[in-house]
């Protein structure tokens, strides 16, 4: 114990440090080379820096894939409310990323043909292609800017917690509080804007190898430190039973009781059926040569579930440990608890090792996040909205600066964002990208749905999903927007507000699509043949004969 | 190739394949919903709850889930190429010619960058 006291004080960790600087250097040069990395003959496309050439194979995509979902703020969001709250704010993470491939092995073949045939590189290109709506086009893309847009700033947040535990950022005065962070993230922007989506698919692979071993290590040698599995569970469940959660008053949860089954089970299917709607999700699957490249991959990227879930139980190591996750202000922060654990258990070379892995986990996905939001920006306001006659050098011109514009609003926001409610933050964004599952899912398989209708249950589902989020109030504080779990009408029990508007969203779309149907209200023109869904690689583009991707193909 | 039909329609598929692989998918879906069945502690494996290890578990079962039902769909619905102008399939034993995985495999499929 005199171990975790040294830790606590203030003072910076120079080895950790020194392992962690080294790593980031090693990653930004891979970076800056990944622009020579099956180096295309020009990079002044969207294809090409937006989509890395759309020619990732399997395993390149079960890196980046893997590197882009299993975010940095995952790594240190989801141990933190396993620590603080317990298993129905924490561990529904492990069943939302099982169901999660099941889902997305459905449809997301289907996107992926849709849009090679088309040059799709958005959802929301593929949603104005299917539905001749430019207005459901547009929020599909404003909707996934602006879920995206925080989730890039979380990243920064887990940067955040490994240098405040280091003992670097805390200082007084402002350059050396956030230099550090200004330094990584413009690092960063530069190489994104130099290699594109070639930049993080190398850095993942860095990435994905550092957490498997940090977390195969920790999860074999800590519990044999803290009295092994079973006192670990005991130790939580003594935390768990007799604790509360301060902000919603409700009980923190060891296993959940029949009270908890339904918002357990919604966060895991809300959050699983959103996932894929978020355009950086889109963007990785888009890069894969094949159709099947991401069928493949929901078979093996469940590996990185187990390692969630492992990981989430390292919040409870934790609580076996007594870590004391205190920031550098002297206040509880959970978000600390990953990193402080690694600080007090490992020797200091090893804890900058897992420094460096939360660390680069972050730079993944905002570097593809960003390129994501970027590809939307051009795509669905700049080239749909401002300048329609833009060539495809232009857009990715234009792709690259909004990365950067992107990167330095996330900064902005992760320097007012309060932290320690980091991942409701995350499901706040979720809640909003679930109600373009219908615009985006439904329409892989069927027009039924009128697109005015859609764009009704759209609307709908944002305002009720956002107010009754509002309405969600922090007991101890007075604070709006302190969970995302609310009761649910008919049902009466808590569950997670998305799915209760994805509901309303889908229920206002069939009806008002009856309605629509008997006014006989015009149809949008639809670009796509249902030949389109099934074309693999070697499949010719629509492009390629001579007619704009938003046009009706020659044989329709 | 000109005198194929011209058709848009998906290629054709074998519905009792496709259905099987649905099940396959939607097994782990109704399984981890059903929170009820396993939020208990007891029976405990190496002092991890059920309700944990239980979840793990799913985990691996997935797996093998999602790649039966990958090998299923292959099967169900061979990929069938188009005409070099997109506007039709290279139709008659195509169909039944492409066999399961060819075109992830080989890697030849003409994208750009594709060097392996």
């Amino acid at each position: 114990m005199s171990a975790l006291v040294a830790a606590n004080e203030p003072g910076i960790n120079g080895v950790a440090l020194a392992v962690l600087i080294f790593f980031f250097v090693i990653v930004a040069m891979a970076g800056f080379w990944a622009a020579r990395w099956r180096r295309p003959t020009s990079m002044e496309s969207l294809d090409e820096w937006g989509l890395g050439g759309r020619s990732f194979g399997t395993w390149i995509t079960w890196f980046l894939l893997g590197g882009d979902l299993y975010t940095a703020y995952t790594f240190v969001a989801v141990p933190a409310a396993m620590w603080a709250f317990g298993a129905v704010n924490g561990f529904f993470a492990v069943p939302y990323t099982i169901i999660l491939y099941p889902i997305i092995f459905i449809f997301m073949s289907r996107l992926w043909s849709v849009s090679h045939r088309h040059g799709y590189v958005t959802p929301a290109d593929f949603v104005e292609g299917r539905s001749g709506s430019r207005v459901l086009s547009l929020v599909v893309a404003l909707t996934g800017f602006l879920a995206i847009m925080p989730y890039i700033a979380l990243q920064l947040v887990g940067i955040q917690a490994v240098l405040e535990v280091v003992g670097v950022g805390g200082g007084g005065n402002w350059v050396a509080k956030d230099l550090p962070l200004f330094i990584a993230f413009l690092v960063l922007a530069l190489y994104t804007y130099t290699s594109g989506l070639r930049a993080p698919a190398i850095i993942a692979f860095v990435k994905d190898i550092l957490i498997y071993i940090v977390i195969l290590v920790a999860v074999i040698y800590l519990p044999s430190k803290v009295g092994g599995w079973g006192h670990v569970f005991d130790a939580a469940e003594q935390k768990m039973t007799t604790t509360k959660n301060p902000a919603t008053g409700n009980p923190n949860v060891f296993i959940p009781g029949p009270k908890a089954y339904w918002a357990y089970a919604t966060l895991a299917l809300g959050s699983a059926m959103a996932l894929f709607m978020y355009p950086h999700s889109i963007t990785a699957t888009l890069s894969a040569k094949s159709r099947n490249t991401i069928r493949k991959n929901a078979s093996i990227l469940p590996a990185y579930s187990f390692l969630l879930g492992l990981l989430a139980l390292l919040g409870w190591v934790a609580i076996a440990a007594g870590t004391k996750p205190i920031g550098l202000d002297g206040k509880v922060n959970s978000q600390l608890v990953i990193p402080q654990l690694f600080e007090d258990m490992f020797p200091s070379w090893f804890a900058g090792v897992a420094f460096a892995a939360i660390a680069i986990g972050a730079l993944v996905p905002a570097a593809i996040m960003s390129i994501a939001a970027a590809n939307t920006f051009t795509r669905n306001i700049y080239k749909a909205w401002i300048k329609p006659d833009a060539t495809p050098k232009q857009e990715a011109q234009v792709s690259k600066i909004t990365s950067l514009v992107v990167k330095a609003f996330a900064l902005l926001f992760v320097l007012t964002l309060d932290k320690s409610n980091a991942i409701n933050f995350q499901l706040l964004g979720g809640i909003w990208i679930l109600q373009t599952f219908p615009a985006l899912v439904f329409y892989l398989y069927t027009r039924w749905f009128h697109r005015w209708a859609l764009l009704a249950g759209w609307a709908v589902g944002m305002v009720y999903g956002t107010v009754a989020a509002y309405n969600v109030t922090n007991q101890a504080t007075g604070a709006p927007f302190a969970g995302s779990v609310a009761n649910m009408p008919v049902v009466g029990q808590l569950g997670y507000i998305a799915v209760t508007a994805f509901a309303f969203n889908v229920v206002v779309a069939a009806v008002l699509t009856l309605v629509l149907r008997a006014m006989k209200a015009p149809e949008g023109k639809d670009s796509t043949v249902p030949a389109d869904y099934f074309a693999d690689a070697g499949d010719p583009r629509v492009e390629q004969l001579a007619v704009g991707p938003h046009e009706t193909t020659p044989s329709a | 190739m000109s005198t194929t039909p011209h058709r848009h329609e998906a290629p054709p598929a074998n519905k009792g394949l496709l259905a099987v692989a649905s099940v396959l998918l939607a097994l782990p879906i109704i399984a981890l919903l059903l929170v009820g069945t396993y939020a208990k502690d007891e029976p405990r494996l190496g002092g991890f709850p059920f309700f944990i290890w239980y979840q793990f578990l799913w985990v691996a079962i997935t797996s093998v889930l999602t790649y039966t039902a990958y090998r299923i769909v292959l099967k169900a619905r061979p990929h069938v190429p188009m005409t070099p102008e997109g506007d039709a399939y290279l139709d008659g034993d195509a169909a039944t010619g492409t066999g399961t995985g060819t075109n992830t495999a080989t890697g030849d499929d003409g994208t750009e960058g594709n060097v392996r």
